[in-house]
């Protein structure tokens, strides 16, 4: 077995101490995956036997944590709690968790830390595959995602790993179209649950759902990758890329006196994250002294020269602890270091500095009002390597780093919230004030998308309070009037009857109040008919559930029956097939009925529509007849949820109020998409916008979940 | 991808941002949630109850906490502060002895509503709040102090002239101010949320156009919200609303 990633894979499942303090759902998918990657090798167990295992450790699994678990229970439980958290930013932990263990006794180039070196970079939930499946089929389709933690809940980071998770998905339907090439309704109805059916990323909703999320504006150039290895082809040929492509080593001879042998990343640090930071640890065997300059250049400098030696280079030397800024001549910044030490480089793009800590300590700002977005070419991590047998380890955020670089951004950002917060709204629409304004759009909205009642219910509610503060008796308080619009009322219970899982009154309502909306608006029609579908589905489903309830129920009272002595040797099976549960069966095999005869009129239907997103959309539903009940299936329920309702509710008002000419957004949206589109601009050159986001307002609101 | 924003309507005469914003998503959830939000956390219970029916989403607060919410904040809009401090106590008997600076400021609101009610009569009232209320509190911290003699200034000087510094007192805004306050103040015991998240919005929405066009983006004159319906959208000069019908 040669996989690469064996080692630190496999310490996943196999180690007790620390997939036993994860919940289990989490640790099962990660242990699984792992023993799935690397083989079913010895060393990992499914997570099942954690408690087992701890108990009774087996010779090879103790020997296992004897040898690692001490160094790696900090790092990696941090490291993996926060990849469950992380997604928030609010996860509180104390950066405390972060410290290394490097104090443990060991000596740094030890063997005990082969797990750091040669592993995979943390997967950040939902990153990892959850079905094991395909990458058993494929075990490279799927590269992890790096997730450093202080970029998450970033834009930037949100659009690489979309980025990503379209590419996986899109290797994976490439399985999924052979395994299954020809494969129709018939197949469909017999297929197995766990077979590739289930679509890639299928926990986060529909696929057209998780498309639509993405801005298109925020999609527009393909976003440039973080920086991930170092680059085997943009070195000096004396030095050597080992292992996995984090280390750097020195293999050659000693250059001369005002030469170093220098690499750089396989990307640059990109503007866009606002703040870019990494650490290098150095490695070397030797404690004699060691010439190691840190920094980050543009592709055009020379990899002869250490960073900072030269133009569009910057750089911290080990030897004299001098910060070099594109010139020859340094300035003394900050201590020296060498074997054992960890510098980190933090550039600030938005501030326009750049910083170096050692060990996880901040040295302070080294170079300042440098323009980074303005260098020629982009900026790339590098390493200047002089005295052969310098090595040195890069973490590019694949690990948890030892400066507490998610405290940093933590402050980059409350600065702006701060300013955020203090922003005058008069301008916005005078002479409203914020108040007024806010109350006009949430009215207006209201009364645009045909909310009646409630913005009948809001007016007096206003109402109600001018009047309270009006200190002049002589002045009369206008009431706000709302229109009985007709034409609210109707969208209004159009939406009412989606949203209550009657399509086919609601299609009824639409074919009459406006006769034209469902033939100029293809899309919509269809995803109402494929809705009626679900809702037959969710029905059949449905009753299911409550035979099986009832079932149960009588199961129980059989059982207390039989312990009151009145013993009746009977099945309860067989006892309901006989009484009035006739008639429920009788319901659901007509449901049933009904829902494959409707499925075969969709099918026929749009049999011939040549595009892509029909057939697939098409395929994910019918789908659902494969299971006995798809409600409790947690892979395709969410295809039933009532959240589905609401979109094509509000597909179909937007079609309707597009087809009277009237704008498809209310001025609340607009607000959203206005502030979207300007914080994108503001993001461009890592400036202000790279540290907040419209989502993070919405996570602010707790959650309401459907009725 | 279902294509459903208002790129259909676009003009040649509309400035490249006008369409990037045409293109984004603005997914109903989000705004659907922000009212909700929005409802509940500013007080009020029958738009909210009315919301969460029509849209189908669950209530985020308990009906009766928001009813008890904005029982104070109607209480405190119409200067009837002896009443909000009751409801008050009864919500949350510890909110007034945690927050000095929130029970002055109902209690300095209480003394400018009995100035208001005894304009040009009986002073007696008012001394005697001040007095007995007010001047204990005033007695150990600067900034109450002052606040009470500004306000005790009232009592001096006629009404119809005062100084805008005192004049504003009379207002109405500070009624408006002070439930704000004491609104946030239950939120944040109660939901550890002191604002709304359109709150958050809108002010991000004026952040992000100040600051992008004092770092000279590329902007339109006037970026129109379209509160007041579509002709008044975006117009080149800035100058009067096209008419395009």
């Amino acid at each position: 077995m040669t996989n690469p990633f064996q080692h630190g894979s496999s310490s996943f499942g196999g180690d007790p101490i620390s997939s036993s303090s994860l919940p289990t759902p989490v640790g099962q998918r990660r242990s699984s995956y792992a023993s799935v990657v690397s083989g079913a090798s010895s060393l990992s167990r499914p997570s099942r036997h954690n408690f087992h295992h701890l108990l009774n450790p087996s010779p090879d699994n103790d020997m296992y944590s004897n040898l690692y678990s001490t160094q790696r229970n900090s790092r990696f439980d941090a490291g993996m709690t926060q990849g469950r958290n992380g997604a928030s930013g609010e996860d509180g932990l104390p950066s405390v968790a972060w410290q290394p263990r490097l104090g443990s006794g060991l000596p740094y180039w030890s063997r005990a830390f082969e797990p750091y070196i040669c592993k995979d970079p943390l997967f950040p939930n939902g990153v990892v595959p959850d079905d094991g499946f395909s990458s058993l089929l494929n075990p490279t389709a799927s590269p992890a995602f790096l997730s450093p933690s202080y970029l998450r809940g970033s834009v930037y980071l949100q659009r690489l790993e979309d980025a990503h998770k379209a590419r996986v998905a899109a290797e994976r339907e490439g399985h999924a179209a052979k395994a299954q090439a020809g494969a129709g309704l018939a197949t469909g109805a017999n297929a197995h649950p766990q077979t590739s059916k289930i679509p890639a990323g299928s926990h986060r909703g529909v696929q057209y759902e998780v498309v639509e999320k993405t801005p298109s504006v925020e999609d527009g150039a393909a976003v440039s990758p973080l920086p991930s290895r170092w680059n085997r082809d943009d070195k000096d040929p004396s030095l050597d890329v080992i292992g996995d492509g984090y280390e750097a080593k020195h293999i050659g001879r000693s250059p001369g006196d005002h030469e170093a042998c220098a690499i750089r990343a396989d990307h640059h640090m990109p503007a866009l994250c606002g703040v870019y930071y990494f650490e290098v640890l150095i490695m070397n065997r030797k404690r004699e002294d060691t010439t190691i300059g840190i920094g980050f250049s543009s592709r055009t400098v020379s990899l002869q020269r250490a960073p900072g030696w030269e133009p569009d280079s910057w750089g911290y030397h080990g030897d004299d602890g001098h910060c070099f800024a594109a010139q020859n001549v340094g300035r003394p910044y900050g201590p020296k270091f060498g074997p054992g030490d960890t510098i980190g480089c933090l550039i600030n793009f938005r501030l326009g500095h750049a910083l170096f800590t050692k060990n996880g300590d901040d040295l302070g700002i080294a170079f300042r009002d440098v323009n980074f977005k303005d260098v020629k070419g982009k900026l790339y991590p590098t390493v200047g390597l002089k005295k052969p047998g310098d090595h040195v380890l890069v973490n590019f955020g694949q690990q948890p780093f030892l400066f507490d670089i998610d405290g940093y951004m933590k402050k980059q950002q409350k600065m702006i919230s701060e300013s955020i917060r203090t922003a005058d709204t008069t301008k916005l629409a005078p002479p409203l004030n914020e108040t007024e304004l806010i109350q006009q759009l949430v009215l207006q909205f209201l009364q645009h998308d045909g909310y009646v009642e409630t913005a009948r219910a809001f007016a007096e509610e206003i109402h109600a309070e001018k009047q309270a503060l009006n200190l002049d008796a002589s002045r009369e308080i206008e009431g706000i009037n709302i229109k009985d619009d007709e034409d609210a009322n109707n969208r209004q219970r159009i939406r009412r009857a989606i949203l209550n899982g009657d399509i086919d009154r609601a299609l009824k309502y639409t074919k009459s109040y406006y006769p034209n909306v469902l033939s100029e608006n293809e899309q919509v029609y269809f995803r109402l008919r494929c809705r009626k579908f679900i809702e037959m589905i969710r029905k059949e489903a449905e009753l299911n559930l409550l035979i099986e309830k009832k079932n149960a129920a009588r199961a129980r009272q059989g059982e207390d029956d039989e312990e009151m002595g009145e013993a009746d040797a009977h099945n309860p099976w067989e006892d309901q097939m006989e009484t009035e549960d006739g008639t429920d069966s009788a319901v659901l095999s007509k449901l049933s009925h009904e829902a494959l005869e409707y499925g075969m009129e969709l099918r026929s239907e749009f049999n011939n529509d040549p595009r892509r997103e029909v057939s697939k959309h098409l395929d994910e539903i019918f789908a659902l007849i494969a299971y006995p009940n798809p409600l409790k299936v947690k892979e395709v329920a969410h295809l039933l949820d009532g959240t589905g309702r609401v979109a094509v509710a509000e597909e179909l008002n937007s079609a309707i109020l597009m087809s009277l000419g009237k704008s498809s957004r209310a001025a609340l949206e607009n607000v959203y998409a206005q502030t979207l589109v300007l914080l994108e601009d503001l993001r461009q050159d890592g400036g202000d916008g790279a540290f907040v986001t419209v989502q993070n307002v919405i996570n602010d609101i707790p959650k309401p979940t459907m009725l | 991808m279902p294509q459903t924003s208002s790129t259909s309507t676009a003009t040649p005469l509309k400035h490249a941002f006008e369409a990037r914003v045409s293109d984004v998503k603005s997914p109903k959830s989000d705004i659907n949630a922000l009212i909700l939000d929005y409802l509940t956390m500013e007080g009020y219970p029958k738009a909210a109850a009315k919301f969460s029916k029509e849209a189908n989403l669950q209530p985020q607060q308990k009906d009766n906490l928001i009813v008890a919410r904005q029982e104070i904040k109607q209480a405190i809009l119409e200067g009837r502060i002896e009443a909000a401090i009751t409801s008050l106590n009864e919500v949350d008997p510890e909110i007034l002895d945690k927050d000095p600076q929130l029970h002055f400021a109902l209690l300095r609101l209480q003394l400018v509503e009995l100035i208001r009610q005894c304009n040009g009569g009986d002073i007696n009232p008012a001394l005697d709040f001040a007095t007995k209320k007010l001047a204990p509190k005033a007695a150990v911290n600067k900034e109450f102090l002052s606040d009470l003699e500004k306000t005790m200034a009232l009592l001096i000087f006629p009404h119809d002239n005062l100084a805008p510094e005192l004049g504003a007192l009379l207002q109405s805004d500070l009624r408006q101010i002070t439930a704000t306050k004491v609104n946030e103040a239950i939120l944040v015991r109660q939901a550890r949320r002191r604002e709304a998240a359109i709150r958050q919005l809108v002010k991000m929405r004026a952040w992000a156009e100040t600051s992008a066009r004092s770092k000279k983006k590329d902007l339109p004159d006037r970026i129109d919200l379209g509160l007041y319906g579509e002709d008044n959208e975006y117009n080149e000069n800035g100058h009067e609303p096209m008419i395009t019908t």
